[in-house]
């Protein structure tokens, strides 16, 4: 994919980095590389391509089991590794989680595990979110009741590509850039 | 005729920076920069000669300080600026504060002190009030111009953070002010001295108008002492390179770390959009707001960011539905938010050769006047800016995490969430003798967070001070002989839990020991039980809240007669009252800061803090993590179970077919006790429209809904009629 490969940092070492084995010497080497690998993106999606069970061109990996993904029908979509599909990844993947609310103290010291140093349920919920296919937590709110589920992260892929990585995708368009999070709850309030 | 270069005047040079910068888009208008590129190697030793002299001075300096947080915790920093006021060159130290000294300049620039008091040399000049550039009052900068023949070529400054700044409440991070007025001891921009030397006069200031007299004056030379030894090294320096080449290579030093901080982001993150929130509380009503009618009312702060990384590797925070201004403490100004945000931008891609300005070049903010960073009251108190700013520097650290793990580099990531707890301390001694003091222990020193490949590590990092120490407890003693410590250590369980966990977070336990007449306490915590961060990590738990128990009117002497094991930290004190063994008249928790309260013989004091984030999904441990967690009693066999979902056998080791058995459980759990999103949105609409908040969750919706870019978010998230209000 790349026209050199920088082996300072091999595929191997990628492979124990993801995958949370590294050596911490391994580790360190990797934080002294200067300057850094330029490859080191298509040496990363190599090694999670490999490591997912479908074939979706992986665009970018956005948390520990989700992937924004190219689908042959030119969408770009959000995709967790057990091939759960989230939808268009302009629109906050969270509302298409399977979401648990913790409410109680009881419920919040399930699992911060020091009933002291928990939550207050009077400010803030926990709001956990599931995959919907593999039930793997996805991501955890302390939010008051009410707040808008927080876009973690909204990537100007065609930006990224094309003046970052110099290879520009084939579907380039202008309106990719958008957070269109607000279409979810318009369109349920239509569906009722 | 000015004192600047070619004549101009102060005003004339700062207005010049920042003019070309905003129309070349280099610093000083740098489009080259011709020393660095003509010969790096000598470029190099002009770096590294003043970066030498900075650490000097400060390794000098700090001898003179009595001050523990100076001369144990590293709370102290000496820098060489240029004309205009940006930092070229720092000692190590409180890495921020190269952010907030520009402003300063700008300050004295705009109000004429070229004219009146007017700038010589030898002049020794103060600041610690906030609407001029000090982040907040505790931070005091003494900064001396450095002349060469007539010009004004730079400026050396000392900083540091005073033990007690005669505010309401004793120490320097009082939680109590509604205004500048009762923040304590707030000098605007003052000449303070003349031939290198303080004036007599301001002694009696730190003796009249502060609690801790001897410390303070000792800081106070301290700061003079090491402002005028980096001034000589300096001008040795000129005379070796030159006055042309100073003058030019200073301002190369940021142009050039200008473009490294550009390729760096460039090289590792991904541009786009991500978002931050933080909250917590402020609790005014009924305490403070009995003597201040306008105070009269508690505040749950709201404080998110929008943060972009721009296509051009610019980093842009847009603060709009941040909090309103108000009377309370910890209102800020854009110098505290650069100051400490700087914080999470060193551990993250600011890592150059010197610490400086260059940041200021290539990061902005948009903060909206009348919010609590930009309060249009001029008399705003700011005493505790810094609990609320300081929530901006993980915003930094986390959404650069989450976008240098989208680009591969998984070991530059380094997420963590707000932490510390500090406290000052007045008394009256038996005898009359009054004295004041404070403590940094749990400021100093924080576990980290954990990252994508490893677990954080206990006691090993300090945001806001990125050389981390604990102090001495032993020397604290000597200072606070009341405050006798019985416990210093990691507590089982305190972290952040995920996939990969945050490493544990520290306890202080300490017996009152005859305390005289009265003896109070002030406790500032970062969190108040929102949670250290409203988001975590991939999965992972925010990390859990700082916790401040006090125990009254304990039997703790009788135990420690009897030569029994005692309690060393809030968890044990909580199961031994529990259990019996413990007795206690009386019982406060906070999960952050306490009210001043009032210490007897025989109480317990008990604090905790940086117990961090974790990260990913806590049931995809792996069991090898898992077992030598318990092994070592870091997590304990309970929570292994019902967090991690590992069980273990009375050796501690994981029962691996019974385990996987338990994370099936937990995960038919999740199914069973969660909603598919369209029916937990229907759900959670209903509880909008009807208005189901608390107090203190309402009046913070009311206040933030102002805001048109919240409103728009909010109202279209949950399809809500125009008219709607909270």
């Amino acid at each position: 994919m790349e026209e050199k490969r920088d082996d300072r940092f091999p595929t191997e070492n990628v492979k124990l980095l993801v995958e949370g084995t590294i050596s911490w010497e391994d580790a360190k080497k990797a934080m002294r590389l200067r300057p850094k690998d330029k490859d080191r993106f298509w040496k990363y999606l190599e090694v999670l391509q490999q490591r997912v069970p479908w074939k979706d061109k992986i665009l970018l990996r956005i948390s520990d089991h989700l992937y924004i993904v190219a689908k042959p029908d030119a969408k770009r979509v959000v995709k967790c590794d057990c091939g759960h599909e989230f939808g268009d990844y302009r629109v906050n993947w969270k509302l298409s989680c399977r979401i648990r609310v913790r409410r109680t103290v009881e419920e919040m010291t399930e699992v911060f595990g020091i009933e002291e140093a928990t939550l207050d349920p009077s400010l803030v919920e926990l709001r956990e979110y599931y995959c919907p296919g593999c039930l793997a937590q996805l991501a955890t709110e302390a939010v008051p009741v009410g707040y808008p589920p927080i876009v973690e992260m909204l990537p100007d892929l065609d930006t990224f590509y094309r003046e970052w990585l110099g290879k520009p995708l084939p579907d380039e368009r202008p309106d990719w850039f958008q957070n269109r999070t607000l279409e979810a709850p318009a369109r349920w309030m239509e569906e009722g | 005729m000015g004192i600047c270069y070619q004549g101009k005047t102060l005003k004339e040079a700062v207005a010049e920076k920042e003019g070309i910068f905003k129309e070349t888009g280099y610093a000083y208008g740098l489009k080259e920069i011709k020393l660095v590129e003509s010969d790096p190697a000598k470029f190099m030793r002009f770096q590294m000669r003043l970066v030498a002299s900075c650490i000097g001075a400060r390794e000098m300096a700090k001898l003179i300080s009595a001050n523990p947080m100076s001369l144990i915790q590293g709370e102290l920093l000496f820098l060489l600026a240029t004309p205009e006021g940006d930092c070229v060159s720092a000692s190590y130290g409180l890495a921020g504060h190269v952010q907030a000294f520009p402003f300063m300049i700008q300050a004295i620039a705009k109000l004429g002190f070229e004219e009146d008091p007017g700038i010589t040399a030898g002049d020794v000049f103060f600041n610690n009030d906030a609407l001029y550039g000090a982040p907040h009052n505790a931070d005091c900068y003494n900064f001396v111009p450095i002349f060469y023949k007539d010009e004004l070529i730079g400026w050396t400054v000392g900083l540091n953070h005073i033990v007690d700044v005669g505010g309401l409440q004793p120490g320097g991070l009082g939680t109590i002010s509604p205004s500048v007025f009762t923040d304590g001891f707030t000098v605007p921009p003052t000449k303070i001295g003349a031939n290198f030397k303080t004036h007599k006069w301001w002694d009696l200031h730190w003796k009249r108008r502060t609690r801790t007299e001897v410390f303070n004056i000792l800081d106070d030379k301290m700061r003079t002492a090491g402002s005028v030894a980096l001034h000589n090294r300096v001008l040795e320096v000129v005379e070796e390179f030159g006055v042309d080449y100073f003058r030019q290579g200073i301002k190369e030093i940021i142009e050039r770390e200008r473009r490294v901080l550009i390729e760096r982001i460039k090289t590792m993150a991904v541009p786009g959009m991500y978002n931050y929130l933080h909250m917590n509380m402020v609790n005014y009503k009924g305490i403070v707001g009995k003597l201040f009618a306008a105070s009269n009312r508690d505040w749950f702060m709201h404080q998110p960011a929008e943060m972009h990384i721009l296509p051009d590797g610019r980093i842009h925070a847009d603060l709009e539905g941040l909090t309103s201004e108000d009377e309370f403490h910890c209102n800020g100004y854009e110098s505290a938010l650069r100051m400490l945000t700087s914080l999470g931008c060193w551990p993250m891609f600011a890592y150059t050769q010197t610490l400086n300005t260059a940041l200021q070049y290539m990061t902005s903010w948009n903060i909206p006047p009348g919010s609590l960073f930009n309060p249009q009251n001029p008399f705003a108190g700011t005493v505790m800016s810094l609990m609320q700013v300081g929530k901006y520097i993980w915003m930094y650290q986390n959404c650069l995490s989450l976008s240098f793990f989208s680009r591969g580099y998984l070991e530059e990531c380094f997420p963590q969430d707000p932490a510390g707890v500090g406290y000052g301390l007045a008394g009256v001694m038996k005898d009359g003798f009054r004295w004041a003091g404070g403590d940094m222990t749990l400021i100093t020193c924080w576990a980290s967070g954990a990252t994508p490949f490893k677990d954080g590590d206990p006691a090993s990092v300090c945001s806001p001070n990125p050389a981390a120490d604990q102090g001495e407890a032993e020397l604290a003693e000597f200072l606070q002989p009341t405050n006798l410590n019985i416990g210093r250590t990691l507590i089982p369980n305190y972290c952040g839990h995920g996939k990969f966990r945050g490493g544990l977070g520290t306890g202080i336990c300490q017996m009152i020991m005859e305390p005289g007449q009265s003896l109070i306490a002030a406790v500032m915590g970062a969190t108040s039980g929102q949670g250290r961060c409203a988001l975590g990590m991939s999965g992972g738990y925010p990390g859990l809240s700082d916790v401040v128990y006090f125990a009254h009117d304990t039997n703790i002497r009788d135990i420690l007669k009897e030569g029994k094991p005692y309690p060393t930290h809030f968890v044990e004190i909580g199961q031994w009252l529990k259990d019996g063994r413990l007795k206690a008249g009386s019982v406060e928790v906070f999960r952050g800061s306490s009210p001043n309260v009032p210490l007897k013989d025989g109480d317990l004091m008990a604090c905790a803090s940086g117990a961090r984030m974790g990260w990913g999904d806590p049931i995809e441990r792996r069991y090898g993590l898992a077992e030598k967690d318990v092994h070592y009693g870091w997590i304990t066999p309970q929570a292994a179970k019902s967090i991690y979902g590992v069980l273990t056998d009375n050796k501690g080791q994981v029962k691996v077919a019974e385990s996987d058995a338990l994370r099936a459980d937990i995960r038919k759990v999740r199914k069973e006790k969660s909603l598919d999103a369209k029916d937990w949105w229907k759900q959670e609409r209903e509880k909008v429209l009807a208005k189901d908040f608390s107090e203190n969750v309402r009046s913070m919706y009311t206040d933030c809904l102002k805001w048109p870019k919240f409103r728009r978010e909010f109202m279209g998230m949950w399809q809500l009629p125009e008219d709607y209000k909270v």
